[in-house]
């Protein structure tokens, strides 16, 4: 494949005609800008997209994001909406980390009010939420407690005290998939969830206390509450171990049962089948039982994260409020306009956010009219971003970025660069660092990472979501 | 002969394991697996032994369907395995016992062994086995 197989759509938007093989279903279609076009020849994700062009059921085209790059079977960026009647659904269009995903809680506070207590909070938040690699959480829940949570989510939660009202309204499907049923997961996987809740995980999963620097659209920043100077904490996490096996279970069935629904691909970590079939059925209530557990993760590590900010602050501090939280990896059930017409479609972001526009029904009331609150995490140390859905954003599904993006192998990382010396960098920038691997934090090194800001540029001018404020870290937490 | 080298990745870990016989597949992968676990043990060194059967598709499936069934039992018991006594095996099943050491704490996080681009291989005389796996 090469520059001129590619048919430009606009600025920031490219096109793979159909007709360029044989088994394409669909178009594949990639937001890029012309500076960074080049690189998606570095890995195998443009061909990963073809891929996905196969798919049995897709409609319009087979979507990436600026921030693609090469995944299992689906290129990670990647999104695919299929008709609910005839299409597939894939586990390798989810990802492993099933609901991996954002969250941001804002507090009151200026950056000025937290700075002296700064090193104290971060100190008390990393030792109330471990990574749950050493010691797991304290309590280790049995089978039924487990299947509550996989089929009540965050709304369990909260009726057990672990949160108010609001932090249903402020997260995605208020935090419940009603369609999640646990006799459609294994025990395997809930015994890998039972000591996990409200861990942080390693690898790019981190917690980040950050200052709004940058406003860049002053009216929906103050719908969202959002100002210059204030501090707010950011939760990169997902469904930890529970949902990893959840994938693993689902990609061996559906490896095993597509022969017998004629379903033929050319990669087999592309592995799907019918969404009406028993297995197709069935990873989707699985699927949403992991999405149900990873919200519930991120709302107890809020929990534990309140309870720090308290025991730092007093107990007459000013709260922090859930601003919204929104999955990146997921197959969701949506309405949309195809052609005129109102469709069912399964749609799969995998590395790619929900960016839902002003006046859709999905999104919280306070939010109408200005469109759903999007959450890109930069690499650790660096920018990250809130933006808002669009309406332009309807050819892409109402999906956006999902963040930086690798461009060098932990590997290389640790090549170039040691734990001692980011840490050292980042330091030297005012940027507080608790971590419990130098080498962890090497591998995670800002320079192995694309340019966020090119990244967010590109999603912006190309109307899929508009930036509304830039957060740069204070603190990065990587749990004990 | 090594029992295994780490290939260079963007994203994941990238395992490729050597053996003279393809049972030895099994057990490089599983060392080469634990060790990049990076297990830390704690000051008693606690020894156990767990059972393990499988039937899969065919052979690649059963490499796979092994080593995600090892990292269940690493990490809902917190515990790594270095050695395997086999019991039956064959192209598409296995038995076996895996027998290692309770652990304190894991530094890497492996998710799932995955089917991209798995290969497994005879080149002169020597099985080739490699495997990613995501982190």
């Amino acid at each position: 494949m090469q520059k001129s197989d590619f048919k430009k759509i606009s600025n920031y938007l490219w096109e793979i005609p159909k007709d360029f093989r044989q088994d394409m279903k669909v178009p594949a279609r990639f937001y890029v800008s012309e500076k960074s076009i080049e690189d998606i020849f570095r890995d195998k994700s443009i061909n990963q997209l073809v891929n996905v062009a196969t798919l049995s059921g897709i409609v319009n085209y087979s979507l990436a994001m600026p921030d693609m790059h090469e995944g299992y079977g689906f290129p990670i960026g990647g999104v695919a909406a299929v008709d609910l009647t005839s299409g597939v659904i894939s586990p390798g269009g989810v990802g492993y980390d099933i609901n991996c995903g954002m969250r941001v809680l804002k507090s009151d506070y200026l950056e000025k009010d937290i700075k002296p207590h700064l090193e104290k909070l971060a100190t008390e938040i990393q030792k109330d939420v471990p990574s749950g690699l050493g010691r797991g959480r304290n309590i280790k829940l049995d089978l039924n407690s487990i299947n509550k949570i996989l089929e009540g989510g965050v709304q369990k939660l909260v009726e057990q005290g672990y949160g108010e009202k609001e932090d249903l309204e402020n997260c995605e499907s208020q935090g419940r998939i009603s369609l999640a049923d646990s006799l459609t997961v294994s025990d395997h996987a809930k015994n890998r969830g039972r000591d996990q809740l409200g861990t942080l995980g390693s690898g790019n999963h981190f917690l980040e206390i950050q200052k709004v620097e940058e406003i860049f659209d002053q009216e929906t920043a103050e719908v969202f509450g959002l100002f210059k100077d204030q501090i707010v904490i950011m939760i990169h996490t997902g469904s930890r171990g529970l949902g990893h096996q959840i994938a693993t279970d689902y990609i061996k069935i559906m490896m095993g049962a597509m022969r017998k629904y004629n379903v033929n691909l050319p990669d087999r970590e592309l592995a799907a089948c019918p969404i009406s079939s028993n297995e197709g059925q069935r990873y989707l209530r699985a699927m949403a039982c992991g999405a149900n557990y990873a919200w519930s993760n991120r709302q107890m590590i809020s929990f534990f994260i309140k309870k720090a900010w308290k025991s730092v602050l007093g107990e007459k501090s000013l709260p922090l409020v859930l601003l919204y939280d929104v999955a990146h990896n997921i197959a969701k059930i949506e309405k949309h306009i195809i052609s005129g017409r109102e469709m069912e479609l399964c749609v799969h972001r995998k590395g790619s956010t929900r960016a839902f526009p002003p006046g859709h029904p999905e999104i919280p009331k306070k939010y109408q009219k200005i469109g759903q609150p999007v959450l890109i995490p930069g690499s650790m140390g660096t920018a990250s971003y809130i933006l808002a859905g669009q309406r332009e954003g309807k050819e892409a599904f109402f999906s956006t970025c999902h963040g930086a993006g690798r461009a060098m192998s932990r590997k290389e990382a640790t090549r170039r660069i040691s734990g001692q010396e980011v840490k050292k960098r980042l330091e030297s920038k005012g940027i507080l660092v608790k971590c419990w691997s130098f080498k962890g934090i090497a591998e995670e090194a800002p320079m192995a990472y694309k340019d966020i800001d090119d990244v967010v540029e590109t999603v912006h001018s190309a109307g899929l979501s508009k930036k509304v404020t830039k957060l740069i870290p204070l603190a990065v937490i990587k749990g004990e | 002969m090594k029992k295994y080298e780490i290939i260079d990745h963007k994203t994941d870990l990238k395992i490729k394991s050597f053996a003279k016989t393809k049972k030895d597949i099994f057990s490089n992968m599983l060392v080469a697996m634990t060790e990049s676990m990076k297990p830390r043990f704690g000051k008693k060194r606690e020894k156990v032994t767990r059972e393990i059967k499988i039937k899969s598709e065919d052979f690649k499936t059963l490499l796979v369907d092994f080593l995600n069934e090892v990292l269940y039992l690493s990490q809902t018991n917190r515990e790594v395995y270095f050695d395997i006594n086999f019991k039956k095996f064959s192209e598409d099943e296995l038995r076996a016992e895996v027998s290692g050491q309770k652990i304190n704490r894991f530094n890497e996080d492996i998710k799932a062994a995955t089917f991209h681009n798995l290969e497994i291989e005879k080149e002169r005389g020597v099985w080739q086995s490699t495997v990613l796996f995501d982190i």
